[in-house]
């Protein structure tokens, strides 16, 4: 039996290379992203370790309780005399520590780099760390810069930059070399550079040791090193082995490879699932076709079991050889993809990458691949137990399959699933959004799909039908594809799922892409009308020792306007910004911070109290928000506006005490707001906010709003002018902000259509295997119609317009399920949702639908128009 | 032998529509060469019912499939009234049979996701024609199939589905009408009937058709009978019986 169903596929081979292809597309999917990953996650584990191992303890200072609400706490420390100790240990060669502050360092066009500004270390005699290009500084005039600073502020070696000391100053140094700090997002995000001793604690304050380094002296091991250095540094500090301390970095990066590992194999999953459609109708047809086949060996004894092990064995060597061929494509695909994706990542250490392949990546791609082509192969082989000898006997087996009828319980049941579809979507509007109308939108997808798949049929011939009556018009081509289309719909409603389920997914994506877009942007104009923000580089510690912590006390409150402020927007640049005729309005922005004791006659909200005010602004005008109570219009001194998480209770008219320095301050509360736009904690008149915080006279943001009609790029011009003094001072435009925004969200679509193309093209594949069987299948009449008098061009206009036909219905479903559920989806997650349909992008899918269809079309046309007349007229 | 069909005989004073000179067709099968036309000459004229007769593996269908230009002979000429068929392309060759040339087949006729009445239009759809309505009304009144019209083949019986090919190729009044077995399928009585049409029509329509078929009593309807063996012509019979064919055909089988 074996013997005969091996003669059998060496006979069809051609029957299957579509199939092959698919199942070859998706198992490649599975394996290159295993091999992607576990190439990533070894690439990323080497050069970890490689910098980890080149010392043997490691020793950081125990980490301080971190409270959220009370701002970030100092950073930890270990003292001179804890490095001393370290290093008066027998178990200890050498130590040394590593100092860190952060300093503002402009980037070449003089500007502050980074939101924050970045770290600046020294590193040690003994460090785990060293350049990887050039040499360390090793004087007051030279710097070492973090590679993937560097790139992003456009330096390298022999450069020179400027950096920022405490008082503002500019001191310049020469790039002396480039150092690979690994992947520590701190130093990748925010930038890193790295200074010599003196200099790395003059340029920030910084004293102490964030780590120690030690290598162990001889006859002594790693551990016993740790060890020892564990009992004599204060605190309970964190101590490892330089391998133990390589280990938990790789592991935490392998963290990250999980999850873009995941999302890829999901993606698979779908190219899987749109793969199994394609071989389900596949073998389906060809099992259809080869009834007689299967009758004739029925007639000569076979058995029910032997015809359905045949075909199985069938569908095992197909599935088994396509994976083969997938997992050797997906090696490929992965050796590509660690090669770009090394370089995206923040490890690129640069130099070739050694391509991992477990056997997990391999064997997987082979289970998956042929399991999923024997499951699919299942109920086509049932079927093909059925068969009745007499079959055999029967003249015309192939010219049957008008298969026109659909059941009424079909009808029933599609109808039925969608209703229960509809039904889900109406009731996850009903309320707002939450978690659970995710997974009902979810759920009710699925179960619409479960309809198109039970009314598949029905929609093809509707679909067609409809469109026939313009197309058939269109000449004789047009008119026989539209009849063909509908002669099988049950094979073409299948075809046709496969490609419905990449353009739903695609076209939901994009519905909740340009929804989201549209929502955010309508947010930040109906919340945030203004073009630009000014705020101070934000620095993550307290810049400089001692002064900032008291310095909101008691009278000096003039002292700190003098002292240029790294925490707020100069007045300079506010004035210069007012007298700019390009600029209409400038807006500042006070934000201070008063303990709240918490207790019970306290007023609600955190423990810390976050105070606003805004100066030069009508909040009714300038910051429209969502009231729960109370009227924006009746701000001003002794009333006070409260976000909902603070009024704890109180509306508009109830009176709210704020405890201050000097004493609690009692307010009229005139409004509460949601708390959802730009007005949150406590706002106060400007007057209210002196009092409270008499010190605090900077502002800490500004919003500039252009004159109207003034010309975009010279109201730009006008802002950056009045920065130009002050390099740390940060510039947002609102329209560079969305433009941002919608950045973001096109990488991720492109990312997404990117994915989702492979079970697209997998798709199309399906609908050229399922021309090219019927076309098989039509030989005969096909023979006819040339010998009618169709010419060949006709012939494949006919077929081109059927494939088409077929891609345009499955699309046309796809998007019309993608934009219900996409919108569904969306408006569960997002409030106040804008539906946004991308008509531009469905257009494109359209046409890319029609094209693909064309594609589909070539090969069986081809093979169409070249058979002979006469010897297809002569019979089977 | 072949001197014989040169010359015109009963009901042949109308000039030819179909000549074929030095019809050769070889085919390569595995190394050696089948002679399947050895060298054919023969003329059909207008208004003539041919029937071409010969044993299994004589070569009449491919004589027809080269008279009809669904096939190219390896040597030879054919034309078609004043036009040269051989040695056309295959787009000119198309819109020659689409043209000027009706078809009926053994079997699979019809184009089974068309009514009866589609089928029956297929030909012109395809040349874009504007319909002779007089035509199609008369000719399906003949063939009897006007309450048929909006069946599908499925819902045909096989003489049915043979009539609705016969009104497709008479439809366009083409030049010449080949038939390849029209009646194969069929039991006698539909068999009769198609055979009929296609007599009466050559009578009433001055119809050119040219038959092949095997049997006897499907050749005793045509005016002429053309008897092939092995690639030649080897004989023909005007005015045809039955028991006249039979006789023929089975010295020919003998020989």
């Amino acid at each position: 039996m074996l013997r005969t169903t091996l003669a059998g596929l060496r006979l069809h081979t051609s029957r299957y290379v579509t199939t092959a292809l698919a199942i070859l597309l998706g198992v490649m999917f599975v394996t290159g992203t295993m091999v992607f990953a576990d190439t990533l996650d070894s690439d990323y584990e080497s050069s970890v370790m490689g910098s980890a191992t080149s010392v043997d303890a490691i020793a950081e200072p125990e980490e301080p309780d971190f409270d959220p609400e009370a701002g970030p706490p100092p950073p930890a420390v270990f003292g001179e005399d804890d490095l001393e100790r370290v290093r008066d240990l027998d178990e200890v060669a050498d130590a040394d520590g590593r100092v860190e502050g952060q300093a503002v360092l402009l980037d070449s066009d003089g500007r502050a780099f980074g939101m924050t500004p970045p770290a600046a270390l020294s590193l040690g005699e003994v460090s785990r760390f060293d350049a990887s290009e050039g040499t360390l500084p090793s004087g007051g005039d030279e710097i070492a810069l973090a590679t993937s600073t560097a790139d992003e502020a456009g330096f390298g070696t022999g450069d020179t930059v400027t950096v920022l000391d405490p008082d503002q100053e500019e001191r310049e140094f020469t790039v002396t070399g480039l150092v690979e700090l690994g992947i520590d997002p701190s130093y990748t995000m925010g930038g890193a550079m790295i200074l010599d001793r003196d200099t790395a604690e003059e340029m920030t304050g910084a004293s102490g040791y964030v780590e120690i380094d030690a290598l162990a002296a001889e006859g002594h091991t790693d551990q016993e090193a740790a060890d020892a250095i564990a009992a004599v540094v204060s605190g309970d500090a964190d101590v490892r082995t330089g391998e133990q301390f390589g280990l938990d970095m790789a592991q935490e990066a392998g963290a990250d490879t999980a999850v873009m590992r995941v999302a890829l194999l999901l993606f698979a999953f779908i190219a899987m699932f749109v793969a199994a459609i394609v071989i389900y109708n596949t073998f389906a047809i060809v099992i259809a076709q080869r009834q007689r086949e299967m009758a004739l060996l029925r007639c000569v004894g076979a058995k029910r079991s032997q015809v359905f092990g045949s075909v199985l064995a069938e569908s095992t060597v197909v599935g088994l050889v396509s994976s083969a061929l997938g997992v050797l494509a997906g090696i490929g695909i992965g050796m590509l993809g660690a090669r770009f994706g090394s370089d995206l990542s923040a490890s690129g250490a640069g130099g070739p990458v050694d391509l991992v392949i477990t056997p997990a990546a391999v064997v997987s791609g082979l289970a998956v691949g042929t399991v999923v082509t024997v499951v699919s192969a299942l109920v086509p082989a049932l079927r093909a137990t059925r068969v009745s000898p007499l079959a055999a006997l029967r003249t015309s087996a192939t010219s049957a399959g008008l298969d026109r009828r659909t059941g009424r319980l079909r009808t029933a049941a599609g109808l039925a699933a969608f209703a229960a579809s509809a039904a889900m979507v109406g009731l996850s509007r009903t309320g707002g959004t939450s978690e659970a109308d995710m997974v009902i939108v979810t759920a009710a997808a699925l179960t619409a799909f479960v309809g198109v798949v039970v009314l598949g049929p029905l929609l093809v011939r509707g679909v067609v039908h409809v469109a026939g009556l313009g197309l058939r018009r269109t000449g004789v081509a047009s008119m026989l594809a539209v009849d063909n289309s509908t002669r099988n719909p049950k094979r073409a409603a299948t075809a046709m799922i496969a490609l419905t389920v990449g353009a739903t997914l695609i076209t939901g994506y994009s519905v909740v892409s340009a929804s989201t877009e549209s929502t955010m942007n309508a947010v930040f104009e109906e919340q945030f009308p203004v073009d630009y923000q000014l705020s101070p580089q934000f620095a993550m510690d307290e810049p400089t020792g001692g002064e900032p912590a008291e310095e909101p006390a008691d009278e000096d409150g003039d002292a700190g306007a003098e002292v240029p402020d790294a925490e707020t927007v100069p007045e300079s640049v506010r004035s210069a910004l007012a007298s700019a005729p390009e600029i209409d309005q400038v807006m500042g922005q006070r934000t201070d911070f008063v303990e709240n004791e918490g207790s019970a006659d306290g007023p609600g909200g955190p423990v810390n109290l976050m105070v606003n005010t805004y100066t030069d602004t009508d909040l009714a005008t300038d910051m429209p928000s969502d009231l729960v109570s109370g009227d924006l219009e009746d701000m001003g001194p002794g009333r006070a506006t409260l976000s909902e998480d603070y009024a704890d209770g109180l509306t508009a008219g109830d009176t709210y005490t704020l405890p201050t320095e000097d004493g609690a301050l009692d307010l009229e509360v005139a409004a509460v707001t949601e708390g959802t736009g730009q007005i949150r904690g406590v706002v106060v008149d400007p007057q209210d906010f002196e009092q409270a915080f008499p010190g605090h006279t900077g502002d800490d943001m500004l919003y500039v709003r252009g004159a109207s009609g003034a010309d975009p790029s010279e109201l730009r011009n006008a802002v950056h002018d009045a920065v130009d003094d002050h390099p740390t001072v940060q510039v947002a435009s609102m329209a560079e902000m969305k433009n941002q925004f919608s950045q973001v969200l096109d990488i991720a679509f492109y990312t997404i259509a990117a994915m989702l193309a492979l079970a697209i093209l997998i798709a199309v594949f399906g609908i050229s295997n399922t021309m090219a069987l019927s076309v098989l299948e039509r030989t005969r009449e096909s023979a006819l119609l040339r010998a009618l008098g169709l010419t060949r061009a006709q012939l494949r206009r006919m077929l081109g317009v059927e494939a088409v036909l077929l891609c345009l219905i499955g699309a046309l479903i796809g998007i019309t399920l993608g934009v219900v559920f996409g919108w569904a989806g969306a408006a569960s997650v997002l409030p106040d949702l804008i539906l946004t349909v991308p008509f531009a992008q469905i257009g494109v899918f359209v046409a890319i639908a029609v094209v693909a269809g064309l594609l589909a079309s070539i090969m069986p046309a081809r093979r169409a128009a070249r058979t002979s007349i006469t010897g297809s007229l002569a019979g089977e | 032998m072949s001197e014989s069909t040169v010359h015109p005989q009963a009901r042949t004073q109308s000039p030819p529509v179909v000549v074929a000179r030095g019809l050769v067709k070889t085919f390569e099968t595995g190394g050696s060469q089948v002679h399947a036309l050895a060298g054919v000459d023969v003329d059909f004229h207008r208004g003539a019912f041919t029937a071409i007769m010969g044993p299994s593996g004589s070569g009449k269908s491919t004589l027809m499939h080269c008279l009809a230009g669904l096939d190219a002979p390896t040597s030879g000429t054919v034309h078609l009234g004043r036009t040269p068929i051989t040695g056309l392309r295959d787009r000119d060759l198309t819109l020659l049979r689409r043209d000027r040339i009706g078809f009926i087949f053994q079997s699979f006729n019809l184009l089974p996701m068309l009514t009866a009445e589609q089928n029956i239009l297929l030909p012109s759809q395809i040349a874009r024609r504007s319909v002779d309505r007089e035509r199609f009304e008369h000719i399906v009144e003949v063939v009897g199939l006007r309450d048929r019209l909006d069946h599908l083949p499925a819902k045909l019986s096989g003489g049915q589905q043979q009539r609705v090919a016969v009104a497709r190729a008479l439809l366009n009044a083409p030049e010449v009408v080949y038939a390849d077995e029209p009646t194969g399928n069929l039991d006698s009585r539909s068999g009769a009937e198609v055979l009929r049409f296609l007599r009466d029509s050559a009578r009433d329509l001055q119809q050119t058709v040219v038959m092949v078929t095997h049997d006897p009593v499907a050749a005793s309807y045509a005016d002429r009978v053309v008897f092939l063996r092995d690639g030649s012509v080897v004989d023909e019979v005007t005015e045809p019986t039955a028991e006249l064919v039979s006789s023929r055909l089975l010295k020919l089988e003998e020989a």
